[in-house]
C-alpha cells in the first residue's frame, strides 16, 4: 500500500512538472509579445523593447521557467551580494523585496546620476541617504551595480549612464531618465506560492486568486450535496428496474442532461426561473466579496445548472454498476434463498454498487471544473472558472498559468484520492 | 487474407461517421476468442452476399435499436438542413432585413434577432461550419467536412499511433507515453481549450487543433486498451512468426479489428465536439464571423433575453438536439454491439 502511494506521488509530480512545462511553454512562447497586449497596439517598438527589458522577458525562455517554478532570488542574489528578504507591505499586505544590507533592510534608486540607499525603518518608511556602495568595473571600465529598486526588481545600474526606461504607470506610460540598464523581476516561483503579477490587475495572482477559489469552493461545495444523494437514489432506482419503463424514462433524461451543454441548461433555467417565473435572480450580481453569505438566493440558479449537468452523469454511473451488481451470482443466491428483496437490495448490492460510482466521481472533478467556467460566466459568477476565462481572454498569462494549475493539480490529486478510496472500499484490490 | 485487412484499414479511414459493420462478428469481443481470431469467417466474399447487400446488412444494425434510430433521424435532419442551407436559405443569413427581435411569424418562420436577420437561415448556415465545412485562413479556401468532424478525426489518427505503439511495442513506449497522456488528461477539458486558444487566438484549425489535443488521450487510452488485448491473438503471432514489421502489425493487423469500439467511441466524440465547439462560440471564443456559429448565436442572443426569448432558444435547441442525437445513436450502437458479444 505505502509503495502504491509513493508510486503514485511520484508519478503525479512528474506529471505536473510535463504540465508546467507545456502549459509554460505554450503560453510564454505561443502568445507571442505579451508587451503588445499589455502596452496596446499604439505603443512605439521602442517603448515595447523597454517594458519586455522591465518584466524580465528578454531573458532565455528556460532562464524564465525556472524562474517561474521556482523564484530566482537565488540567480540575483549572485549579481546584488546581499541577501534578498520579501517584507509585506504595511498599507497593501503585498509581498516587496529589500536586500538585507548587514541586518539593514534597503533599497537603491538613481536620481540625477547619484545613487540614493533606502533603508527601511520598523513603520515601514524609508529613509534616502547617498549610498555607499563599492560599483562592480567592467571590462570596457563601466562601473556598474547590482540592486534592488523600489518596484521590486533586481536591477543594473550603470554610473553616470542612466538609461531613458518607459515606465508604465495608472495614466500610461511615462519616459523616466535615470533608469537601469538590466532588470530580473524578482519572483519566489510558483511552488513557494508566487505566481507573479497579474497582468490585467497589476497586482500579484495569488491575491486576487484566492477570494475566487473560496466562491468556486463554495458554489461547487454546494452543487456537490444536491447531486450526491439525488443521483444516487434514482441511479438506484433505476438499477433494480432495469428495462422497465421508470429505467427508459431515468435513463433517456439523464442521458439528455449529460448531453446538453451547460450553458443550454443555464439560459433556459435563466428563462425558467429568472424570467417567467421570477423566482430567483438570474445573474448573481455581488455587491460586495461576501454577497453569497448576505443573500444566498445568488447561488440557486448556478447550483442548479450545476446540478442539471451532474446528475446525468451520476445517475448514468450508478445505474449501470446497480445494474451490475444486480445481475451477479450473489444476489441470485441471496434471492433464491428467499430473503426479502429490499432486504437484498439495501443490504447486499447498494454497498457493493456505490463503489463505482464514488470513486468515479472523484475522478469527475476534472468535468466539474469545466462546468464551472461555463456556469459562472453565464450568471457573472466572480469564481475560479471566470477568472481562469477572463484571463485567458485578456491574455494575462500569469493568471492563466497560475489558474491552470491549480486546477490541474486539484484534478490530479482528486484523482489519487480517488483511487485510494477505491482500495479502501474494495478489499478485493491490493495494489503491489 | 492480407489484402482484406488492407482493404479494411482503408475502409475505417474513409467512412468516419456512418458505421459499416459488415458482420457482427467482427466486433472485437472479449469473451469469445474465436470472434476475434477468425473474423472473416463469414465474411470473405467467395459467393456471398452482393456488396450492397452487406451493406445494408451493416446499417440494419442501427435500425434494430430504437434509440440509434432515433439518434440517427437527429443528426441525419441537421445534416439534410446543412446541406439544403448550401443551395438555399429562406433569406441571407447575414443581412439586416427584418425587424430586430421579432417572435415566429409567417415571414420568419423562427422570428429574428437582435439585428433583425433571420433565425432559420442562420440556424441552417450554423451547420455547415461544424459539419460540412471548415474555414481555412489562406484566401478564404474552404476545405469541405466540418470543424468538429476534423478535430475527431485528428484525435482519432494521432490517438491511434500513440495507442497502438504502448499498447503493441510496451515497455519503454508505454511508459513514455502514459506519462505524457496522464498529463494531458489531468487538464480539464475547458482550460485546456482556454490555453491553446489565449496562447494561439481564434479561427476553425486553432479548434481542430483544440479538439485534437483533447480527444487524443481518451483515444489513445482505449486504442491501447484494446492493443494489448489483440497482441496476444494466434494471429498476430502469426504475422511476427511470417516478419512482419511492427508498423505493419500494428495498422493492417491490430488496428482495423478494434474498428469495432473505436467507431463508438469516435461517434461519442464527434457529440462531445459539438458540445465544445458550441460552448467555445457561447464564451465567443469559438470559430470566428462571419458564418453564424449556434453557440455565438447563444452568446449574442441572451444580452437580450428579457425582451426576446426565442432567439435564444432556437440555437441552444439545435445544439442539444444535435449533441443528444449524437449520444443516442452511439449509445443504442454500443448496446446492440454489445448484445453481440453475449
Amino acid at each position: 500500500m505505502a509503495r502504491f502511494i509513493i508510486r503514485s506521488l511520484i508519478s503525479t509530480a512528474i506529471t505536473l512538472l510535463i504540465v508546467s512545462i507545456a502549459l509554460f511553454l505554450l503560453l510564454e512562447v505561443g502568445s507571442g509579445d505579451i508587451t503588445l497586449k499589455i502596452l496596446g497596439v499604439f505603443s512605439t517598438p521602442e517603448q515595447r523593447a523597454s517594458y519586455r527589458n522591465q518584466l524580465g522577458l528578454d531573458a532565455p525562455v528556460y532562464l524564465r521557467y525556472v524562474d517561474w517554478l521556482i523564484g530566482n532570488e537565488w540567480r540575483a542574489e549572485r549579481n546584488v551580494g546581499y541577501d534578498l528578504v520579501t517584507v509585506p507591505n504595511p498599507q497593501t499586505g503585498e509581498d516587496e523585496w529589500w536586500a538585507d544590507v548587514n541586518g539593514q533592510l534597503t533599497r537603491w534608486s538613481l536620481e540625477d546620476g547619484e545613487l540614493f540607499a533606502l533603508t527601511r525603518q520598523e513603520d515601514g518608511s524609508t529613509i534616502a541617504s547617498p549610498a555607499d556602495v563599492t560599483w562592480a568595473v567592467g571590462e570596457n571600465g563601466q562601473e556598474s551595480f547590482w540592486g534592488v529598486d523600489d518596484k521590486n526588481n533586481a536591477v543594473k545600474w550603470v554610473r553616470g549612464e542612466g538609461a531613458e526606461v518607459w515606465v508604465l504607470t495608472k495614466a500610461g506610460l511615462r519616459k523616466e531618465g535615470d533608469g537601469p540598464q538590466d532588470y530580473i523581476p524578482l519572483r519566489k516561483g510558483l511552488i513557494k506560492g508566487d505566481a507573479g503579477k497579474s497582468l490585467q490587475y497589476g497586482r500579484p495572482v495569488s491575491l486576487t486568486l484566492w477570494p475566487r477559489v473560496r466562491n468556486t469552493l463554495i458554489l461547487a461545495g454546494a452543487a456537490f450535496l444536491v447531486v450526491m444523494p439525488i443521483a444516487l437514489v434514482l441511479g438506484i432506482i433505476a438499477g433494480i428496474n432495469e428495462g422497465r419503463p421508470i429505467d427508459r424514462f431515468i435513463s433517456v433524461t439523464s442521458l439528455g442532461a449529460t448531453a446538453t451543454p451547460e450553458f443550454v441548461t443555464g439560459i433556459f433555467l435563466i428563462m425558467i426561473f429568472g424570467i417567467w417565473l421570477k423566482w430567483l435572480p438570474a445573474v448573481a450580481i455581488f455587491t460586495s466579496p461576501d454577497a453569497i453569505f448576505e443573500n444566498p438566493l445568488l447561488l440557486a440558479l448556478p447550483v442548479l445548472t450545476l446540478t442539471a449537468v451532474e446528475l446525468g452523469y451520476v445517475i448514468r454511473m450508478t445505474r449501470a454498476s446497480m445494474v451490475e451488481v444486480m445481475g451477479s451470482p450473489y444476489i441470485r443466491t441471496a434471492i433464491l434463498k428467499g430473503m426479502p428483496y429490499w432486504r437484498v437490495v439495501v443490504r447486499h448490492a447498494v454497498r457493493n454498487a456505490l463503489m463505482a460510482p464514488i470513486t468515479i466521481i472523484m475522478l469527475h472533478v476534472n468535468w466539474l471544473i469545466g462546468g464551472v467556467v461555463v456556469v459562472e460566466t453565464i450568471f457573472g459568477y466572480p469564481g475560479l472558472g471566470k477568472y481562469i476565462f477572463d484571463a485567458a481572454i485578456f491574455g494575462d498569462v500569469n493568471a492563466v498559468e497560475a489558474a491552470a494549475m491549480l486546477t490541474v493539480t486539484i484534478a490530479v490529486l482528486t484523482r489519487i484520492l480517488g483511487d485510494l478510496a477505491y482500495t479502501f472500499l474494495n478489499p478485493r484490490i491490493r495494489y503491489a | 487474407m492480407k489484402m482484406y485487412w488492407s482493404d479494411k484499414a482503408c475502409f475505417v479511414i474513409r467512412s468516419k461517421v456512418k458505421v459499416n459493420f459488415d458482420a457482427p462478428d467482427l466486433v472485437l469481443s472479449q469473451e469469445n476468442d474465436m470472434a476475434v481470431a477468425q473474423p472473416t469467417a463469414g465474411a470473405v466474399p467467395v459467393q456471398g452476399p452482393s456488396r450492397w447487400a452487406k451493406i445494408w446488412k451493416s446499417l440494419s444494425i442501427v435500425f434494430e435499436s430504437r434509440i440509434a434510430t432515433v439518434g440517427l433521424g437527429l443528426v441525419l435532419f441537421w445534416v439534410l438542413l446543412g446541406l439544403i442551407s448550401l443551395v438555399w436559405t429562406p433569406y441571407p443569413p447575414n443581412a439586416s432585413d427584418f425587424v430586430q427581435n421579432l417572435p415566429p411569424n409567417s415571414t420568419n418562420w423562427l422570428g429574428t434577432d437582435h439585428l433583425g436577420r433571420d433565425v432559420l437561415s442562420r440556424l441552417m448556415v450554423g451547420t455547415q461550419v461544424i459539419l460540412l465545412k471548415t474555414r481555412l485562413p489562406w484566401g478564404g479556401l474552404i476545405f469541405p467536412i466540418g470543424v468538429a468532424i476534423w478535430g475527431v478525426i485528428g484525435s482519432v489518427l494521432v490517438g491511434s499511433f500513440l495507442g497502438l505503439n504502448a499498447g503493441y511495442r510496451g515497455g519503454w513506449w508505454d511508459q513514455v507515453t502514459m506519462q505524457f497522456l496522464d498529463a494531458l488528461i489531468a487538464f480539464p477539458v475547458i482550460v485546456l481549450y482556454l490555453v491553446v486558444i489565449a496562447a494561439l487566438g481564434q479561427g476553425d484549425l486553432v479548434v481542430i487543433l483544440a479538439i485534437t489535443v483533447t480527444g487524443a488521450p481518451g483515444v489513445a487510452r482505449l486504442v491501447r486498451s484494446l492493443a494489448l488485448d489483440i497482441k496476444t491473438r494466434d494471429y498476430i503471432r502469426a504475422a511476427e512468426t511470417r516478419g512482419e514489421s511492427p508498423w505493419y502489425i500494428m495498422f493492417v493487423e491490430i488496428l482495423p479489428n478494434a474498428r469495432g469500439p473505436l467507431l463508438v467511441d469516435s461517434m461519442l466524440r464527434v457529440g462531445y465536439a459539438i458540445f465544445a465547439i458550441g460552448t467555445l462560440g457561447f464564451l465567443g471564443i469559438g470559430l470566428p464571423p462571419p458564418d453564424p456559429d449556434w453557440g455565438n448565436m447563444v452568446n449574442e442572443a441572451r444580452k437580450n433575453i428579457f425582451s426576446n426569448q426565442w432567439a435564444v432558444i432556437w440555437p441552444s435547441l439545435a445544439i442539444a438536439s444535435l449533441v443528444i442525437g449524437l449520444n443516442l445513436f452511439a449509445d443504442g450502437l454500443r448496446e446492440e454491439l454489445t448484445r453481440y458479444q453475449k
